[in-house]
């Protein structure tokens, strides 16, 4: 639908190679001050994104998922959060350097993004529609009436049972499915190139869930754009990612094609998450949890970040740092990985 | 709908309950009343005869009914002190409190909530510390000291104000600043926590990830959020008002609905404190109304349902 | 950080304030009801009288410890009284639930609509001037605000899992309470009442200075403000002092209780905030 608006034509037509990165970020790093001290959340994360595909952030709770979509929103609570190095290149232009003018031309436009929390993320004291045509006259040159039509055609199209009725409606009149809809249509109604979700189906039902992901993959295939799905759910991540990027402790550790990771994980926190979940390792007896918890930033151990708890952790592992290099075709932050016993 | 309807009607049993307390209390005192009119040399029976004559010896719910009809009728007696018409001076002593009270509050607001954006927008600058800082400061010093202090000053160190009186708009700026101050205050620290709260919310995040620019955010949807508690703020605020006329009145000898119940309560001029507690009582309960249903109206949570 | 040191300056300030209250009529050695009229109106730091005489020749500084006394004595048992029974009716309420606690939040909403000073106000009009009044209607009314936050916190807290626990585990309500909520429950309470000392001091001075409260020759800081003001040109300081006396109870409780609030409350410190994933 939103595809006729002009300025989308040439992008969303014209075929791509593969090869033509939409996101690239290099060497990320953002850091939280505390006083006089500042401690690392996100170090040296590289990832790409190419057009046309979905590509999933995982890992536990903690490990700076997060906080690397909304560097990449520049969304960041700064102060005390900020992003002090790399870069973010989208298509021409490094994110990291735009204006803040012009940043805001780049989110919703190109970029979207949709949080996790649809209870507390939607304006309580506005109607859907008003907020919706808000954030569509921000950018375009448009009428109400317009823009309003425009949020309408965006809510029918994510499925939200009687949108006309529901541009007049608050936040607290409806569930917390539609409002993830809502939510949704909000960030798609400007046909971004890119749609960050940030753990979009953690505080629904389950059976919502499925729909929503259903939903969101639909989307994607009409438009044609890119998603970066931010999930701790492998089994969410099995049934949309192309790629994946597993990340612990604000690093990525290993990156991988979908399949060959489920088929053959590298790293021993990857390992560790598939032996936690449950139809992986059926053959096994029970579920293996890894033991710990993701170390906070202002206590990160010196050598790898994983080493705490990793079963195959040598004593170089906890002197040195494993950079994210290419082993067996795939980048991965590992000295000594093990074959995986599922 | 049903939410005001509801808030109506709580409200009137307030006032319903409010009066029969505040009538029950003036008049436990009912036995000095004698005393503000009689001389010392009066008998028992010539203050006997005064009670009766006041109605204080029938049963108390009787008088109470007794009291309500004739207030309704508009015929309240006169003032034990000076024989002024109760009712005239309603007229007189609530215009000029109105006078006083509207420039008070409309000063917390209009000073406060302006302060209370600047410090949350420029926080933990130097800005945000002196608005901090007054505020902490507007909240520790005791009104009538503040206004003392302004008399001393203003009047008569360096002779820019007149010191008392009533009812100039140079009469007015003393007492009507001393009066807001506290309030003015507390909006500040409300309206700069609320800003920081919403500044910071989720709801705001997906505003800006949807493009729209720091001062739309900031001047509609942080406001507008902001808004609602300071709305309850200002229902609790005209009480606090009603509050403190009784002791700025006073100091400033405007001649106000405060300053007359301080003093009738003082001469013990039991018909005048019985018929102003009423009065003021009134206006506090409608206050608390008025705020309910302002916050009722302005959050949409509440005015649908 | 930049509250601690604002709760060292409160703290500072409340032992400044509380040894003038203990010890300085001791230390003046002076009583504050004797009148000397050859001596009247004399400013601070004149002989024998550290902050001069009043417009009855009564020393000042005696009469500001003691005033000081008087005001630490009212607000500390207003308060120690309305934190006991706001705490209590405010767990009962919170606890019990059902129609006692529709009937005590009607109460308490009922007190609490009203502004404290007119409270006051019609207490003394019922039983006459006198600190009795003024500390009863003070104690009510903030008895209504602590209740109420009180029976918030235990709405919040019941539904937390280790009271739960607790009640699944089969011990009985009082004890739940009282070994449980209530520890949970003390933090916030202290902060609120610290507030509410200061809104006591205020009130008490106050009513003070319009006749309502203390009577003389009691010494309390409203009414030697009172006192002063008629003197203001001869003599400021007979009001200026006792004001500042005011200010700095006042201050020294508003700044301990905001220091307290950081200590109990962390998720109002922002520097904590957005670095969870």
């Amino acid at each position: 639908m939103a595809q006729t608006v002009p300025s989308k034509i040439g992008s969303t037509q014209q075929a791509r190679s593969p090869a033509e990165t939409l996101l690239s970020i290099r060497n990320l790093r953002t850091a939280v001050s505390q006083g006089e001290d500042r401690f690392d959340i996100v170090r040296d994360l590289s990832l790409d994104i190419f057009p046309n595909e979905i590509v999933c952030l995982v890992g536990e709770s903690g490990c700076g998922k997060s906080i690397t979509a909304l560097s990449v929103m520049r969304l960041l609570p700064t102060p005390p959060v900020r992003a002090i190095g790399g870069e973010i290149q989208f298509k021409e232009n490094d994110l990291l350097t735009l204006s803040d003018k012009e940043m805001r031309k780049v989110r919703a436009e190109d970029i979207a993004m949709v949080f996790q929390d649809p209870l507390t993320s939607l304006d309580p004291v506005f109607s859907v529609g008003s907020v919706m045509t808000e954030v569509i006259k921000a950018h375009r040159d448009l009428d109400t009436n317009t823009a309003r039509t425009m949020a309408l055609e965006a809510l029918q199209e994510v499925g939200l049972p009687d949108p006309e009725k529901r541009l007049d409606s608050y936040p607290h009149q409806m569930s917390g499915g539609m409002r993830q809809r809502v939510l949704i249509a909000t960030a798609l109604v400007l046909d971004p190139d890119l749609l960050i979700a940030d753990e979009p189906t953690t505080a629904l039902d389950v059976t919502v869930q499925a729909q929503i992901l259903e939903m969101l993959l639909e989307e994607q295939r009409q438009r044609h754009m890119s998603i970066l799905l931010i999930t701790h759910d492998l089994a969410v991540v099995a049934g949309v990612a192309d790629r994946v990027a597993v990340m612990y402790a604000g690093e990525i550790v290993e990156q991988a094609p979908v399949d060959e990771l489920f088929e053959d994980p590298k790293h021993p926190y990857t390992q560790g998450l598939l032996h936690a979940l449950p139809h992986i390792s059926v053959k096994r007896e029970k579920l293996i949890p890894i033991p710990g918890v993701v170390p906070p930033p202002q206590m990160m151990p010196p050598g790898c970040r994983f080493a705490p708890r990793c079963p195959y952790a040598l004593s170089r592992c906890w002197q040195e740092r494993p950079e994210l290099e290419i082993n067996a075709g795939r980048p991965l932050r590992c000295f000594n990985p093990q074959p995986f016993v599922a | 709908m049903k939410r005001i309807a509801g808030r109506t009607l709580y409200t009137l049993l307030v006032l319903f309950l409010a009066s029969v307390a505040v009538f029950y209390a003036i008049r436990l005192s009912g036995g000095d009343a004698t005393a503000a009119r009689l001389v010392a040399s009066a008998t028992a029976e010539d203050r006997e005869a005064f009670r009766e004559l006041l109605g204080l010896n029938e049963p108390i719910h009787q008088q109470y009914f007794t009291y309500m009809g004739r207030l309704l009728s508009g015929d309240l007696g006169v003032s034990l002190t000076n024989s002024s018409d109760i009712f005239k001076m309603l007229t007189f002593h609530g215009r000029n409190s109105l006078i006083l009270g509207v420039t008070a509050f409309t000063l917390v607001f209009a000073v406060g909530i302006p302060l209370g954006i600047l410090a949350a927008r420029k926080r933990n600058t130097w800005v945000d510390g002196a608005v901090m800082t007054f505020s902490i400061g507007g909240m520790a010093v005791p009104n009538f000291w503040l206004a003392l202090l302004a008399i001393w000053l203003f009047a008569s160190v360096w002779g820019l104000l007149p010191s008392a009186g009533c009812c100039s708009p140079r009469q007015l700026i003393m007492p009507a600043f001393v009066l807001a101050l506290e309030g003015i205050a507390l909006t500040v620290r409300m309206t700069r926590s609320a800003m920081l709260e919403n500044l910071e919310s989720d709801h705001v995040r997906t505003l800006r990830a949807g493009g729209l620019s720091e001062a739309r955010v900031v001047n509609k949807h942080v406001l507008r959020a902001s808004f609602i508690p300071i709305i309850s703020l200002m229902g609790l605020r005209i009480g606090q008002i009603v509050g403190y006329a009784l002791v700025v009145e006073t100091i400033f000898g405007w001649p106000g609905l405060g300053q007359v119940l301080v003093n009738a309560v003082l001469r013990r001029d039991y018909p005048v404190a019985q018929f102003f507690s009423l009065v003021l009582v009134a206006i506090v309960v409608a206050g608390n109304w008025a705020a309910d249903i302002g916050y009722s109206l302005a959050n949409p949570r509440l005015r649908k349902t | 950080m930049r509250h601690n040191k604002l709760l060292l300056v409160g703290l500072a300030l409340g032992v400044i304030v509380l040894i003038a209250g203990v010890l300085g009529p001791q230390f003046t050695g002076q009583d504050y009801a004797t009148q000397n009229f050859q001596n009247v109106n004399q400013p601070p730091l004149s002989e024998g009288h550290l902050f001069g005489t009043d417009s009855l020749g009564r020393d000042l500084a005696t009469r500001t410890f003691v005033g000081i006394r008087v005001s630490l004595i009212v607000a500390a048992g207003v308060t120690l009284m309305s934190m006991v029974a706001g705490i209590v009716i405010g767990m009962v309420a919170g606890f019990l639930g059902g129609w006692i606690d529709r009937s005590i939040r009607g109460a308490v909403d009922f007190v609490w609509g009203f502004p404290l000073i007119l409270v006051a106000v019609l207490f003394a009009a019922g039983f006459g001037e006198g600190l009795f009044p003024v500390i009863l209607a003070v104690g009510l009314v903030n008895t209504a605000a602590i209740a109420r936050v009180v029976r918030g916190e235990v709405l919040a807290l019941k539904e937390r899992e280790f009271i739960e626990a607790a009640h699944a585990g089969g011990l009985s309500t009082f004890r739940i309470m009282w070994r449980h909520a209530f520890p949970n429950i003390l933090g916030p309470a202290l902060v609120l009442t610290s507030y509410y000392v200061a809104v006591a001091i205020i009130a008490e001075s106050a009513l003070s200075f319009i006749g309502l409260g203390a009577q003389p020759p009691l010494p309390s800081l409203g009414q030697m403000v009172a006192d002063g003001r008629n003197f203001l040109r001869l003599n400021h300081w007979a009001a200026t002092i006792p004001g500042l006396a005011i200010v700095m109870m006042v201050l020294s409780v508003s700044l301990i209780g905001d220091g307290l609030r950081d200590v109990f409350d962390p998720r109002l410190r922002h520097e904590a905030k957005g670095v969870d994933d």
